[in-house]
């Protein structure tokens, strides 16, 4: 009985046609060895494409690290006491920080206990970047003098800019149109045109005051001077 | 932990904070007033509202229409002579002045804008007989037009005999009358009609729905509403000089607000202090609104505006109560001059606000 070989592969890719598949697949269950291969070749890839995951980053890690090994915590533990259950979160080395399979070079390639970072030493590196914030944070209390500083200043500065660009671009766009021409509004024909689809005498051509004085006696409000029943 | 762990803490608390603060304002802010809001009810004054207005197609007569401003407003009465003439038009000259007569030619136009008017009285408060009442010695019909609160904002006596309306009142918010009209010594005869007089018409250029549409689309401010009641019942526009001038009429079916908009910006020199004698007063004495300069009070209860604005002039002609006037105006862009305008008049056109 002639095995997979090359087309076990091609099976786990999925890239065999549909009557090779069937085929293979029929094989397989009859051939204990090729589906052994088969399982294997399939895990094998699974954890390739674990491997493929994106890495957590290596700043967010570092803080991590820093702060399970801050000295003024209340855990009740040492510095290089390991917590319970194992080492604490941020305790182990970032992904991809450890040493490769086979040694660095010129180390023996053993895995000694002393290549392992103990958790109180190992995040030198890692540890050493919230220092690079802190001259940042440094830097804009260095520039802005009157304000003191405090967490997420460089989030205030962001808006506080962002802000300022927004107002500023308003303020430009809000500027006077030079092209808009000087008008003087024509307005006895404005009242007119209000008059007739008012029905009302124009406003703007109403005589002064003057004119309107001794009104008749009987001039008062409509609602004022009628007997009403309901 | 760190500082940042206790300001992340502390964020989330204040976030909610700052979003339920902002949720309370944009619901009280929805909310409108208890009396912003149409009247419900059976509008069954609305058949004598109509008989009214075709009334006036049918019915020669003349009088002298006595028009009575807010109380206090000095020179608040204001006495025309009317003549109407089915089919020839409606002639008005105030007493004592018959040279300055405006004759106003029946249209189709105006009919249709009764129509819409009648419609924005009938949607906005409830329009109900009100019993009878004598008038000048004549039988009216009374009708009254409440708020949903049940206030009076405005009354009509129309005559039992011909239909013709006798007289009418339009009520500020508080009951006290803002603006009255009514017809005396009414002659059921053909008056004295001003020979030579051409008469005059709307402006001919009707905006269409797609027409303003499409001026709002090029930066007319054009709103639909400038107040819960006052609804744009018309738009016409015309040219002087090549240019476009857009007359908008608003109306809650009581009064009638006016706004004139043209492209462009007043002269430097322009003051619109003092104009034809009108000394800057509203009810009562006091100006209207302080945010667009001061409406200018006419005789007998009508306003005038103007303004520049976002590169538009503006000019409102109000036969209204001066708190509609007053809240006219304010929904329309203002005039500001500040740092604080400019930068409001940039978010505008940049389209953020």
């Amino acid at each position: 009985m002639d095995h997979l070989g090359e087309r076990l592969s091609a099976l786990i890719d999925g890239e065999l046609g549909p009557v090779e598949h069937e085929s293979a697949l029929i094989h397989l269950a009859k051939c204990e060895s090729c589906r052994f291969e088969a399982d294997m070749m399939r895990r094998l890839k699974r954890r390739l494409h674990g491997l493929c995951e994106p890495e957590p980053d290596m700043d967010f890690m570092g803080r991590l690290t820093s702060l399970s090994r801050d000295p003024g915590g209340h855990s009740g533990h040492g510095p290089s006491d390991p917590p319970p259950g194992g080492a604490g979160f941020g305790a182990r080395p970032p992904l991809g920080s450890s040493r490769p399979l086979g040694g660095f070079p010129g180390d023996g390639g053993a895995l000694s206990a002393e290549t392992v970072p103990a958790p109180d030493t190992a995040p030198t590196e890692p540890a050493a970047r919230p220092d690079r914030r802190r001259i940042g944070s440094d830097r804009i209390a260095h520039l802005f003098p009157a304000f003191p500083a405090f967490p997420g200043g460089r989030y205030a500065v962001a808006g506080f800019a962002v802000a300022t660009a927004l107002l500023g671009s308003a303020f430009v766009a809000g500027g006077d149109s030079e092209e808009a021409p000087v008008v003087e509004p024509p307005l006895a024909d404005y009242a007119v045109e209000h008059a007739v689809t008012s029905r009302y005498i124009p406003v703007v051509d109403a005589p002064p005051p003057t004119t309107a004085e001794a009104p008749p006696t009987t001039a008062e409000a409509p609602h004022g001077s009628v007997e009403t029943t309901r | 932990m760190s500082a940042e762990g206790h300001s992340s803490a502390h964020s989330v608390p204040v976030t909610l904070l700052v979003v339920a603060l902002l949720c309370a304002l944009l619901l009280t802010a929805a909310h409108p007033h208890a009396t912003a809001v149409p009247a419900e009810g059976r509008d069954d004054g609305m058949s004598v509202l109509r008989r009214a207005a075709a009334a006036e197609d049918e019915v020669a007569y003349s009088g002298v229409r006595e028009v009575t401003g807010p109380e206090g407003t000095e020179g608040r009465r204001l006495n025309v002579r009317v003549v109407n003439r089915p089919g020839e038009g409606l002639a008005m000259a105030p007493v004592g002045d018959e040279d300055s007569t405006l004759v106003i030619s029946p249209s189709s136009a105006l009919e249709s804008l009764d129509d819409r008017l009648l419609r924005m009285l009938r949607d906005t408060y409830d329009v109900s007989g009100a019993g009878t009442a004598v008038l000048e010695g004549r039988e009216t019909l009374l009708v009254e037009a409440e708020r949903a609160d049940g206030t009076v904002a405005g009354r009509f006596w129309v005559d039992t005999a011909t239909g013709l309306l006798l007289g009418r009142t339009v009520y500020e918010a508080d009951g006290e009358p803002a603006l009255s009209v009514r017809l005396t010594g009414l002659e059921l005869e053909v008056g004295d009609w001003p020979e030579g007089e051409s008469g005059d018409s709307p402006w001919g250029d009707t905006l269409t729905v797609g027409e303003r549409d499409g001026l709002r689309d090029e930066g007319w401010p054009l709103p639909e509403y400038l107040d819960w009641n006052l609804r744009l019942v018309d738009a016409r526009s015309t040219e002087y000089a090549g240019h476009r001038v857009v007359h908008a009429v608003y109306s809650d079916g009581l009064s009638q607000v006016s706004v004139f908009t043209q492209r462009g910006k007043l002269d430097t020199e322009h003051s619109p202090t003092l104009r034809n004698g009108y000394v800057g007063t509203g009810a009562g004495g006091g100006s209207v609104t302080t945010q667009h300069g001061t409406i200018f009070g006419g005789d007998a209860g009508q306003y005038q505006s103007m303004w520049q604005a976002n590169g538009f002039v503006y000019t409102v002609l109000a036969d209204a109560p001066a708190g509609l006037a007053s809240s006219a105006v304010t929904a329309l862009p203002g005039p500001g001059s500040g740092f604080w305008a400019r930068v409001h008049r940039g978010l505008s056109r940049l389209g953020l606000l």
